[in-house]
């Protein structure tokens, strides 16, 4: 990284005190941006996992993104499904007001919560206090580094590597009101289907208000049977 | 024919490479288990029985620490990459009387730095209650733990969240949120409680003594851990131990609140025997 550059340490500062603005409290952005994944047709190729560690140039260790196979059910009642999740870019993150350098901080445009890694003392606190398991230690690199829906792709128009990756088309981002709603044209949700923000095994949504929408499996579902 | 002469050529050849072979290959796998590129050991370790339930219930911090070593040794770095120094920057929550020293770890933040150590006894099973590494969801495989939430080995909701969640100011009858309204209760939550909800913290992960100790001195001490340091939105919902004084009858959203802390955290029975011989 910035090993052999020489530092600009009023740049830095100013950089700093510029970004702490923005870390001390979560931004409400005017359009907030989600994930969605239908848990049942996705086949779980990980695609997305591989295109994301490659985009971000992870070593082994770090996934931002996972998929987790779900298997269960006694014969014949047996079931499987995945489960694909990154980072929520949660409306109140618990993350960030953990990170005592300000190196994590949500955008008010489209909501995703950046990190500048670069920052990172690597306390690993934001590890521990995201109920999703996002932000991931990179051993090597003594850092945390997290998914940032690829904001570079989407400020030039692009979805993100793990969307375009993905060769069932099951998953997508939009914006996460219009996603829950079920007004969003997305290859994810086939028609009639109606996006749940929680499935089984994951962490209460109302600790941080994450920005996640899936198609949940029968077996998945947590607000009916 | 050569049809003939050669399946038993080739029958005693195989002999031949059986015979050969198979010490040679029971030599290899000896070889691999005694020094091998480690690769045996770790998944040994990783499956070690003291990661899963029931063992990782009794095990006490020294048999972790065995092999973990680093959860307490590993420091923050001096400097971030970009050449923000580590003591440069404090977080709010870390602007407050209570806050001591440089920046630590989250793991050392619990279980080494002054802070911890006076108000709080966590040990690793506190929050570690076992988790199945061929598992990414829990309950998928015969071996799995049951509990705990998607890409996490805690559970934050049954362990951060109580001493991290929201204050609940509209539940105590506050006028409002603590930091706007603690100048008219003297600034101490004692003023209240040292009458209200007088027993609490009977836990074995909280010293409870020193926690009231320490906050007859700094009322910032309960704020800390009640409100001070909330990271979600939600307030846990804590056991509701009846007091001396309390009214029998129950206010509504205490209904289906449990009446004791969980079973797993009560102190050892030997200071509960001594408690009750006394008169
Ligand atoms: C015999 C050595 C050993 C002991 C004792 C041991 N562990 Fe582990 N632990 C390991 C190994 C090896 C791994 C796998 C590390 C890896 O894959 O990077 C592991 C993984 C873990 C992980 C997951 C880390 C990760 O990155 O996935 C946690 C959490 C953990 N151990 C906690 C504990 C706790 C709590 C105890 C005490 C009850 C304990 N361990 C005792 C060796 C041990
Ligand atoms: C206050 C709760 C808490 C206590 C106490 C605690 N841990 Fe952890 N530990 C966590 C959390 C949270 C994580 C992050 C893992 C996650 O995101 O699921 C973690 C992660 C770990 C990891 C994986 C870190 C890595 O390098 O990948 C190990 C190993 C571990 N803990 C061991 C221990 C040991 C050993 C102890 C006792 C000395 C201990 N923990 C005490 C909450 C705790
Ligand atoms: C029994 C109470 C308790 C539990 C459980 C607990 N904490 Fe804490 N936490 C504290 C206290 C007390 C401090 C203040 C330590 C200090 O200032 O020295 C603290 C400090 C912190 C800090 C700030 C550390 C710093 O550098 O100032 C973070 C972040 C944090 N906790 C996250 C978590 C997470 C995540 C969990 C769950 C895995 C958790 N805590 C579980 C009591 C607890
Ligand atoms: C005006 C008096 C008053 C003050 C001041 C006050 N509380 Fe309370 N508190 C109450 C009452 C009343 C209850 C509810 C008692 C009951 O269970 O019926 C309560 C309940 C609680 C509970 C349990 C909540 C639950 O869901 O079970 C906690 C924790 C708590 N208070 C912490 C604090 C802390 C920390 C402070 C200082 C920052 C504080 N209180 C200041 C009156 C007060
Ligand atoms: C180190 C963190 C910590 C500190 C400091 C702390 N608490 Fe607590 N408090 C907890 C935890 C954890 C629980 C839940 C314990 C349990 O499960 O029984 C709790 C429970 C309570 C309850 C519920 C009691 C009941 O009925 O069981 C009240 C009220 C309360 N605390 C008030 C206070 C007050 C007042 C102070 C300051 C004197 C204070 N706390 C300081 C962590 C803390």
């Amino acid at each position: 990284m910035a090993r052999n550059r020489k530092i600009d340490h009023d740049e830095l500062k100013a950089a700093l005190e510029r970004k702490l603005r923005q870390t001390e409290q979560a931004a409400r952005p005017a359009r907030q941006l989600g994930f969605v994944h239908h848990n049942v047709d996705c086949i779980g190729c990980r695609a997305c996992e591989i295109a994301c560690k490659d985009k971000n140039g992870l070593p082994p260790g770090p996934r931002f993104r996972r998929v987790l196979p779900i298997e269960g059910g006694r014969f014949p009642d047996v079931y499987a499904y995945k489960i694909n999740m990154a980072c929520n870019h949660c409306a109140e993150p618990a993350c960030l007001p953990t990170c005592p350098t300000g190196a994590i901080w949500k955008r008010g445009d489209n909501g995703v919560v950046d990190i500048d890694s670069s920052l990172c003392i690597g306390c690993r606190k934001c590890e521990a206090a995201c109920p999703y398991g996002a932000p991931q230690w990179d051993p090597q690199e003594w850092v945390v580094k997290k998914c940032n829906m690829c904001i570079d792709e989407l400020e030039a128009g692009r979805k993100p590597y793990c969307v375009m990756a993905c060769m069932m088309r099951v998953l997508d981002i939009g914006p996460i009101e219009d996603l829950w709603q079920g007004r969003w044209p997305t290859t994810a949700v086939g028609p009639g289907e109606k996006p749940v923000r929680q499935v089984r095994h994951m962490a209460n949504p109302e600790l941080t208000g994450p920005s996640i929408a899936f198609v949940a499996h029968r077996k998945g579902r947590v607000d009916e049977r | 024919m050569p049809f003939r002469f050669f399946p038993s050529r080739l029958r005693q050849l195989f002999r031949a490479a059986l015979l050969l072979g198979l010490p040679f290959a029971l030599w290899q796998l000896w070889q691999a288990n005694r020094e091998g590129d480690g690769s045996h050991d770790l998944w040994r370790a990783t499956y070690d029985p003291i990661h899963f339930a029931p063992a990782i219930l009794q095990a006490r911090d020294e048999d972790c620490l065995v092999c973990h070593r680093e959860v307490l040794l590993d420091r923050v770095r001096e400097k971030s990459p970009a050449g923000l120094p580590a003591q440069a920057r404090r977080a709010a929550y870390q602007e407050v009387s209570t806050y001591a020293g440089e920046q630590e770890t989250f793991h050392r933040r619990h279980l080494v730095t002054p802070l911890a150590r006076e108000l709080m006894d966590l040990r690793c099973n506190t929050c570690h209650v076992g988790h199945e590494p061929r598992d990414e969801a829990p309950g998928t495989s015969a071996t799995a733990i049951r509990q705990g939430s998607l890409r996490k080995q805690v559970d934050v909701e049954s362990t951060c969240l109580k001493c991290h969640g929201r204050l609940n100011p509209e539940q105590m009858g506050l006028p409002g949120p603590w930091p706007e309204v603690k100048a008219a209760f003297g600034d101490s939550c004692l003023s209240c409680h040292a009458s209200i909800r007088s027993v609490r913290h009977r836990v074995n992960y909280l010293k409870a003594e020193a926690i009231e100790a320490a906050a007859a001195k700094d009322s910032e001490i309960c704020h800390g851990c009640h409100g001070g340091r909330a990271w979600y939105r939600l307030s846990y919902p804590y056991p509701r131990h009846p007091w001396p004084g309390s009214e029998s009858s129950l206010p509504a959203w205490a209904k289906d609140r449990a009446t004791e802390s969980e079973a797993r955290f009560l102190p050892p029975p030997t200071v509960d025997r001594e408690s009750r011989q006394k008169p």
